[in-house]
């Protein structure tokens, strides 16, 4: 049992940390990204290759670097347009990223995989046994990618992108350079989706293409409408919730004996469609909603008073 | 060898014709887009081979069915969440969009499994011509497609209704002064897109083995032929099609066939960046 709920806790933190930066990107920047599972596996990747060679802290710093460039890049030639070409455009990306992994053998093992990635403080962790360390080492790095994004969502630059989404053109004319700011939150977003997936990478110690489907992306929208769009806070609980219903609905296995695996699955992520639909009819606030500073709040006491 | 591509070519652009055609008419009329066009495909694809090897009917009425299938399929997700979002902005309901494509796929897996399966139809030898093989299938698809072209280009021409779809496309307010519903449009919209979409499952289930993930693979395609042609243009959904068909297959000569798919996205980068307007559209991509 313990062992179970260790397992959910390193889930939740992944997940956590993939709905963190959509958030970023979706949530407060309103940049709509659906090849997220694309940056995941950028930072899967290259962690898995790196780690035995530079060691586990550079080959996540390295897979965080290049799952950022890589969204930059993809935020340069396409961030111009308006959501609906952004959408496609990324989507195409994970695909092509999915194709080349599957393709090039020679640096990913295609659909092999690629086995014993060292994970962080191993020697530690064999030391006290279990996944204690690992999951400490998970909830830490949740935590500081946590903060770091809570004193940007907090700081003028947080502002600016907020402002962005609910009005692009007065942001603008406000003489904000309105380009730069969205490249700059899709690329922050893309190095924690690169960490996310690093920490995927360290967690089952062995990746291959079938981990990376179109539902991580699915999922990571799920954490964020149940959480609230552009609510870090909120997000954390969404991503709980979601993985107390995935997993949940594990159990129905016990207890329906008419369902197998393949449906099973199919369930599950017919209940993340579904769930998006209806979230977003029902509760489009979400869990615990962004909250909305008005300009007054921003003054001190002694200024309102006076 | 090339021309035997480009015939390929041709014939896969028809078959993407149809549903980019739906994808850029639920652009026009109800202004966002659709990212369930992929599943709703697969949806008519396994209508379709429930009634053909299931049932036993022949593929004319598996066909009939693949198309009612789908336009009730597209009606429900109109009841019951495009329409309750539809002031919430495009970007939500493309949000949800991907939601309702990943409740209709797997509701298809829940059924159906991940097998691959494939209609009933008896198998025949290909015709030569000047030395392309031309399969019995491919001219299945090509004389249904178009048909099925010409009757849509009838429709929204010539018919009091094509018009008012024309209209609410253009200027939804301006058509309600005027006493076109925008409501019973937008459902008669998803009956037409349903249909379109339902008789691309067959033709792609006729094409290659049906999966739930057959419409998922045609996605990416669909897109770069509706954004080709300029969204919400019907002429330049089809001829946007027939590029990018043409384009992957002849896309062989140069790049291992594992990358066909790489076609399209490149072909999509390349127009927002030099063209963002699409061939056709009028409608600017570009904020």
């Amino acid at each position: 049992m313990i062992a179970y709920l260790v397992t959910i806790a390193i889930l939740v933190s992944i997940a956590a940390l993939v709905g963190l930066a959509l958030n970023l990107q979706w949530g407060q920047a309103g940049l709509v990204n659906f090849g997220v599972v694309g940056f995941v596996a950028i930072g899967a990747y290259a962690t898995a290759l790196l780690a035995p060679q530079i060691g586990w802290f550079p080959a996540m710093l390295v897979a965080g670097a290049l799952s950022a460039i890589l969204s930059a890049g993809l935020a340069l030639l396409s961030i111009r347009l308006e959501e609906n070409y952004l959408a496609i455009v990324t989507i195409g990306f994970g695909e092509v990223v999915r194709l080349v992994i599957l393709n090039e053998g020679w640096l990913t093992r295609g659909a092999l995989g690629i086995a014993d990635i060292p994970r962080p403080f191993a020697s530690l962790g064999q030391a006290i046994g279990g996944d204690t360390v690992f999951i400490v080492f998970a909830l830490a790095l949740v935590a500081v990618v946590f903060a770091l994004l809570e004193c940007m969502a907090r700081s003028p630059f947080g502002r600016v992108l907020r402002a962005i989404r609910d009005d692009a053109t007065v942001t603008a004319a406000l003489g904000k350079n309105v380009f730069a700011l969205r490249v700059r939150a899709f690329a922050v977003g893309g190095a924690v989706m690169g960490i996310a997936g690093a920490l995927h990478a360290f967690y089952l110690t062995y990746i291959d293409p079938s981990q990376f489907t179109p539902i991580v992306t699915a999922y990571a929208f799920m954490a964020v409408i149940a959480g609230g769009r552009g609510s870090n806070f909120g997000l954390l609980i969404g991503a709980c919730s979601i993985m107390a219903l995935l997993e949940g609905t594990r159990f129905l296995k016990d207890f329906v004996t008419v369902i197998d695996g393949v449906q099973l699955s199919a369930l599950r992520l017919g209940l993340i469609g579904a769930g998006i639909v209806l979230l977003l009819i029902l509760r489009p606030q979400g869990l615990a909603p962004e909250p909305k500073r008005r300009a007054a709040d921003l003054l001190s006491n002694d200024e309102r008073a006076a | 060898m090339a021309a035997q591509l480009f015939f390929n070519g041709l014939v896969t652009g028809l078959l993407l014709a149809l549903p980019a055609l739906a994808l850029t008419l639920v652009f026009g009329v109800l202004k966002f887009a659709n990212f369930a066009v992929g599943a709703m495909l697969t949806l008519g694809s396994f209508a379709a081979w429930v009634a053909n090897v299931q049932l036993g009917m022949p593929m004319t009425a598996a066909a009939a069915i693949a198309a009612v299938t789908v336009a009730g399929a597209g009606l429900l997700a109109d009841q019951f969440a495009f329409e309750r979002l539809r002031r919430r902005g495009s970007i939500t309901l493309l949000v949800a969009s991907m939601g309702v494509s990943l409740m209709i796929e797997n509701v298809c897996r829940f059924f159906f499994g991940n097998a691959s399966r494939g209609f009933d139809v008896a198998l025949s030898r290909p015709i030569r011509w000047e030395g392309i093989r031309i399969n019995q299938e491919q001219i299945t698809i090509a004389i249904t497609v178009v048909v099925c072209l010409v009757a849509v280009d009838v429709l929204l021409r010539f018919t009091p209704l094509g018009r008012a779809m024309r209209a609410v496309a253009d200027n939804a307010s301006l058509a309600a002064v005027r006493g076109v519903e925008r409501r019973t449009i937008a459902r008669l919209t998803w009956v037409l897109v349903g249909a379109l979409l339902g008789l691309a499952g067959v033709l792609a289930g006729l094409d290659r083995s049906i999966d739930p993930l057959i419409g998922w693979n045609y996605q990416i395609a669909i897109f770069a032929a509706a954004i080709l042609g300029g969204l919400g243009s019907p002429i330049g959904a089809v001829l946007g099609a027939l590029t990018i068909g043409v384009a992957e297959e002849m896309s062989a000569l140069v790049i291992p066939t594992n990358y066909r798919q790489v076609v399209s996205f490149a072909v999509i980068l390349a127009l927002l960046l030099f063209r963002a307007n699409g061939l056709l559209g009028a409608k600017a991509a570009r904020k």
